[in-house]
């Protein structure tokens, strides 16, 4: 206990403040040189030892991913275009409007298309989307099967070829 | 105001008194923009649909307000306060004392009028644009000539650590200052950035991180190092602890900035350095809390009664809550989910209105008496304040803790066919809005709190001289 709570006699020098001079707790410099041993062995395990990269992250984590199942053949039933209008009220009507007729996006129902108007063109197009003019790439996001109901629904409205 | 303390002959206490002013006030205005922003997140039409008061504007408004002009007129209240008794002199200078005063203010006023109108750098708590950032360059030169200038004419030889923390801001944010700002004046409010692509980003998070270091974080330890002994009346718990975590602190500090750049463009060589680095900051960190805490050993009972000490425990606390978060969040694969999301949010907030804030309580309820030469108005009311204030962090930070991981979770959930599940950010949005709302309520109590002190310190300063502290 000699080296506990010893005041080291700068007070006056600091407006009063005494000061112990206690030693370090051993917890304290336990942690301290816990992270630096850490740190060190993280650095040289990930660069040298496990040879670990940003890129080989991405490459592992695409290759365990599920593979999108392979487009589905898109069929305009009645079921398809109803289940489609759901999906174009929950994703689409802030830019192509309520009922079609277009906003931030071109009028759906009309005969001009800038992508073409056949079935299979227009999924084409929502899958993809047209990213530099703010239509998504609604592929990954929706899915073929959904992509399929909403482009049925879209053929269905008016301008369909 | 008139009231003239016993030592004003010797010690500048004007200065002191009016950045404690500017403190209270630029605090209101800093955190009701704070307070409007959670409401705009809850309630779009709060954006009341004009540029000028839109969420973008607003946003580094309030930045810059709670860190440069709440914070800063704080650190130099503070600093202008202990410095001068610990020196035993006055500041070297009225003159520079003055100029950096009103030339502080100067900058925070431009800096209230350009940012609404949309004039930034577009670099995080960098906004200001280069005309101001030249007058920034010049009033912390002149801050730094008075601070130095004060030291070399101090009347004592030992430099109590406190010195040390301040001295370290004074250096490390005059280089900071100047590396992140340079760029080629394009016209009167643009120019452009000498860095381009990843070593703009680099040097900006260098930067960024450094800030929050040398500002929100060294100073106050300072501050805390001269504040808690003082008020607590005991001896600081380790002289050696105290000089070993200051030389961590500001060596590991500097490389730590890649942090806030993992999963970018930066070389993964770099992204470890700042994760390493971060991860070295706690013990260091933690170092400056024990020491807080074990100060307090033998007036722990006080705690009960003095809304000061209650205010520091709580500041510390919170400081060694966020110093082992943030080393956390440098962690890869913590980042990966707590980036872009509110975390980050909670991280902050437990940070400035948990550690900084209650930091810098604790010290005006200290520092006006004195200054003023009057008791305190009133002891409960500052104990209200410390609850409100407490509660109001609880609340926010459990709200957007919740609110962050939530959305990091949402943002990473697949169905089985490997589609997201929620596709639509909106979706995360709803779910996030309850969430806003509770921050809402925390952030307005932390401001009524900081209301009900403005009262509390104005009834103090204009009290008669029956409440002097001394004759
Ligand atoms: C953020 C706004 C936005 C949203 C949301 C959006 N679109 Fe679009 N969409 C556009 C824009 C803009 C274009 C025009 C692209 C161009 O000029 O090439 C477009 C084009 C299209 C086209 C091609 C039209 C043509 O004339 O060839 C189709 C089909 C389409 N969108 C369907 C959809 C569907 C279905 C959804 C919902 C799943 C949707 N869009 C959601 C903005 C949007
Ligand atoms: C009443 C108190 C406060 C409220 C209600 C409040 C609210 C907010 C809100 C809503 C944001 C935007 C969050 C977002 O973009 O999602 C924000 C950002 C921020 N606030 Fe506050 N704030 C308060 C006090 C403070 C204080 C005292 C400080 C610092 C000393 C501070 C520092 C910051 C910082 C640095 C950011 C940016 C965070 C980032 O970019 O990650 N705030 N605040
Ligand atoms: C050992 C100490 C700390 C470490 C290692 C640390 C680490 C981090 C990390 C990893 C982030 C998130 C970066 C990102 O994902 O973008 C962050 C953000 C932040 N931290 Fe800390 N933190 C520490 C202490 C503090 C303290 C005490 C404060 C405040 C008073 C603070 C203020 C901030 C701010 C303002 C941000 C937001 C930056 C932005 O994105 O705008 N940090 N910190």
């Amino acid at each position: 206990m000699s080296e506990r709570d010893k005041v080291l006699g700068h007070a006056d020098e600091a407006d009063g403040i005494e000061e112990y001079d206690n030693p370090l707790p051993t917890w304290w410099l336990g942690l301290f040189a816990g992270t630096v041993a850490f740190g060190i062995g993280y650095a040289v395990d990930y660069h040298f030892v496990s040879k670990r990269s940003q890129a080989g992250e991405y490459a592992a984590e695409l290759a365990a991913a599920p593979k999108a199942p392979e487009a589905t053949a898109v069929a305009a039933t009645p079921d398809a275009i109803a289940a489609g209008k759901e999906i174009y009220t929950a994703n689409c009507v802030a830019c192509h409007g309520p009922d079609l007729h277009g906003g931030v996006g071109p009028d759906l129902t009309d005969a001009t298309w800038i992508h073409g108007g056949k079935l299979d063109e227009i999924a084409h197009i929502i899958t993809v989307g047209v990213p530099e003019k703010g239509m998504l790439t609604w592929g990954p996001i929706l899915g073929p099967q959904k992509v399929g109901q909403v482009a049925a629904y879209v053929h269905s409205a008016g301008g369909g070829q | 105001m008139e009231a003239a303390p016993l030592s004003a002959p010797r010690y500048d206490d004007a200065s002191v008194r009016r950045f404690i002013t500017a403190t209270v006030l630029w605090g209101i205005v800093g955190m009701l923009v704070g307070a409007i922003l959670a409401l705009q997140l809850a309630w779009a039409p709060a954006n009341l649909g004009l540029p000028w008061t839109s969420f973008g504007r607003l946003r580094p408004l309030h930045t810059n307000a709670v860190i440069f002009a709440f914070t800063g007129n704080a650190l130099f209240a503070g600093i202008y306060y202990s410095m001068q008794r610990l020196l035993k002199t006055r500041m070297w200078s009225d003159t520079l004392s003055s100029v950096h005063f009103w030339g502080w203010q100067a900058i925070i006023v431009l800096a209230a009028v350009t940012l609404p109108l949309g004039m930034t750098q577009g670099k995080e708590y960098a906004e200001l644009i280069w005309p101001i950032d030249l007058l920034i360059a010049v009033v912390w030169l002149v801050f730094a000539a008075n601070f130095f200038g004060t030291i070399a004419i101090r009347k004592v030889k030992h430099l109590y650590v406190a010195l040390w923390f301040y001295m370290s801001m004074v250096i490390t944010i005059t280089v900071l200052h100047v590396v992140n700002n340079l760029a080629l004046p394009a016209t009167l409010t643009r120019s452009y950035p000498v860095y381009s692509g990843m070593t703009d980003a680099l040097v900006q998070w260098w930067y960024g991180h450094n800030a929050v270091g040398f500002l929100l974080t060294t100073p106050i330890l300072g501050l805390m190092y001269y504040f808690l002994p003082r008020a607590a009346q005991r001896p600081v718990f380790s002289y050696r602890l105290s000089i070993i975590h200051f030389w961590a602190l500001v060596f590991l500090y500097i490389w730590a900035g890649p942090h806030h750049l993992l999963y970018s463009a930066l070389p993964d060589w770099a992204q470890t350095v700042g994760m390493v680095f971060s991860l070295m900051l706690l013990a260091p960190s933690w170092g400056g809390m024990l020491n807080g805490l074990l100060t307090l050993r033998g007036a722990w009972d006080r705690l009960r009664t003095d809304p000061i000490l209650k205010f520091w425990v709580a500041a510390i606390t919170f400081y060694g809550m966020s110093t082992f978060e943030g080393p956390m969040m440098s962690i890869r694969a913590v980042n990966a989910l707590s980036h872009f999301t509110d975390w980050t949010i909670a991280h902050v907030h437990a940070g400035a209105l948990g550690w900084v804030g209650e930091s810098v309580f604790a010290m005006l309820y200290y520092m006006a008496p004195q200054v003023w030469n009057r008791k305190l108005h009133s002891v409960s009311l500052a104990t209200t304040h410390f609850w409100l204030a407490t509660v109001g962090i609880v609340l926010y930070v459990v709200a957007m803790w919740t609110a962050g991981v939530t959305q990091g979770l949402m943002w990473r959930a697949f169905d089985e066919a490997g589609l997201l599940q929620y596709p639509n950010f909106v979706d995360t949005v709803r779910t996030l809005n309850p969430f806003y709302w509770i921050r809402l309520l925390g952030g307005l109590m932390y401001l009524g709190g900081i209301i009900v002190m403005a009262w509390n310190l104005y009834k103090t300063a204009t009290s008669d001289s029956s409440n002097a502290l001394e004759a």
